[in-house]
């Protein structure tokens, strides 16, 4: 590269001027003299000194519009390129947010199931009140001669029957939740039994939910619960009805040692 | 004296005019004031070592420009425009600088 290219080549003029520096030439030149070199000097000046503003005006007002083709691909390739990249994600997104309301409903499906289910096991468990078409079996004892083993048959039968929640009472006292785990146990002398802890006197009266006439039918079989209450000189009566509720409760503690498995 | 004088008059019209760049001007005009500053940076440095020749300074000053402007325009014609204009934009740096250098010695002997 030859940097001295607008430096002209030495000419014989130079031989003249050697004694003088380049600052009395510089004055030299700043003398106003009308010269065609000084004219043809200003006129290119003035046409850079323009060009130069126009320049630095127009790149200061334009941001595209200045720009060369090959850019201007390039800034709509980028822009292409980051929409379709926009767009991909907001598919993702939605995706995702699809799946995330599937999910909801699909979980919110679920709860319902298992509350249901909950509530199904609570009956069972004696854990929550129940109501439905069943029958109410009272034994008078006046003689004192029915005790828990009684009792317990009269259970099993109902049970047998398809009893789905029982409630053993006095039906001027105490109410108990009959659940698997209950026990009854032969209190002495005054014609009571005590049911889970719990002492009730005769008469006892089982209210029981389930078919009715199935569950009257098991107890008044030959052989069954009410001759057995007959030949002890007890009575028993049986009372079908549409809507028994059964308001007791079993206490269900946690248990200590047994964890669900998975 | 009357180069500065035309250099500021040739601002101030050009601020004050507020003309517009044609369009098939737009992507030559940054680089065709490079190449003029280039030549009357060399035109001040011929003129300081006493050569300056105003035929020889007027010839160089369009010959810059146009040729600024051709590499310019090949290079988009052959779709390196960009790198053609920065590749020419430091060149006539450059130059500028060496010249300024030259200058900056015969002014400060320095």
């Amino acid at each position: 590269m030859n940097t001295r290219e607008p430096v002209h080549e030495p000419s014989r003029h130079v031989a003249a001027h050697a004694r003088r520096t380049g600052r009395d030439r510089l004055r030299g030149a700043l003398r106003p003299r009308a010269t065609r070199g000084q004219l043809i000097a200003a006129l290119l000046c003035g046409l850079l000194g323009f060009a130069a503003a126009v320049q630095v005006r127009a790149n200061r007002d334009s941001d595209l519009a200045g720009l060369r083709q090959t850019d201007l691909v390039r800034i709509l390739d980028d822009v292409t390129e980051r929409s379709a990249r926009l767009q991909a994600e907001a598919r993702d997104l939605e995706a995702a947010r699809a799946q995330v309301t599937g999910d909801t409903s699909g979980s919110l499906a679920a709860l319902e199931q298992a509350r249901a289910r909950v509530r199904t096991l609570g009956i069972l468990a004696g854990t929550v009140a129940a109501t439905g078409p069943g029958i109410e079996f009272t034994i008078s004892d006046p003689k004192g001669e029915v005790q828990a083993d009684l009792l317990l048959d009269a259970l099993q039968e109902l049970r047998d029957a398809g009893a789905e929640a029982v409630e053993l009472a006095n039906p001027d006292g105490p109410k108990v939740r009959v659940v698997a785990s209950t026990h009854l146990v032969d209190v002495d002398g005054d014609g009571a039994v005590k049911v889970d802890e719990t002492l009730i006197k005769a008469p006892y009266q089982f209210r029981v939910i389930g078919d009715a006439r199935t569950l009257a039918a098991a107890l008044d079989i030959p052989g069954g619960v009410l001759d057995v209450l007959r030949q002890r000189e007890a009575q028993g009566m049986v009372t079908q009805r549409s809507e028994i509720t059964i308001a007791s409760l079993h206490p269900a503690p946690a248990p200590e040692y047994a964890r669900p498995a998975p | 004296m009357i180069a500065a004088i035309g250099l500021v008059a040739g601002i101030v019209a050009g601020l004050f005019l507020e003309p517009t760049v044609p369009l098939w001007l737009q992507p030559y005009l940054p680089i065709a004031v490079v190449a003029a500053l280039d030549a009357v940076f060399g035109g001040l440095r011929s003129l300081l070592d006493g050569i300056f020749d105003d035929k020889v300074f007027v010839v160089s000053f369009v010959a810059n420009v146009l040729v600024a402007a051709l590499i310019v325009y090949l290079g988009d014609q052959l779709g390196v425009g960009a790198q053609l204009s920065t590749g020419v934009v430091v060149v006539l740096g450059i130059r500028i600088f060496s010249n300024a250098a030259a200058i900056r010695r015969h002014l400060f002997h320095a």
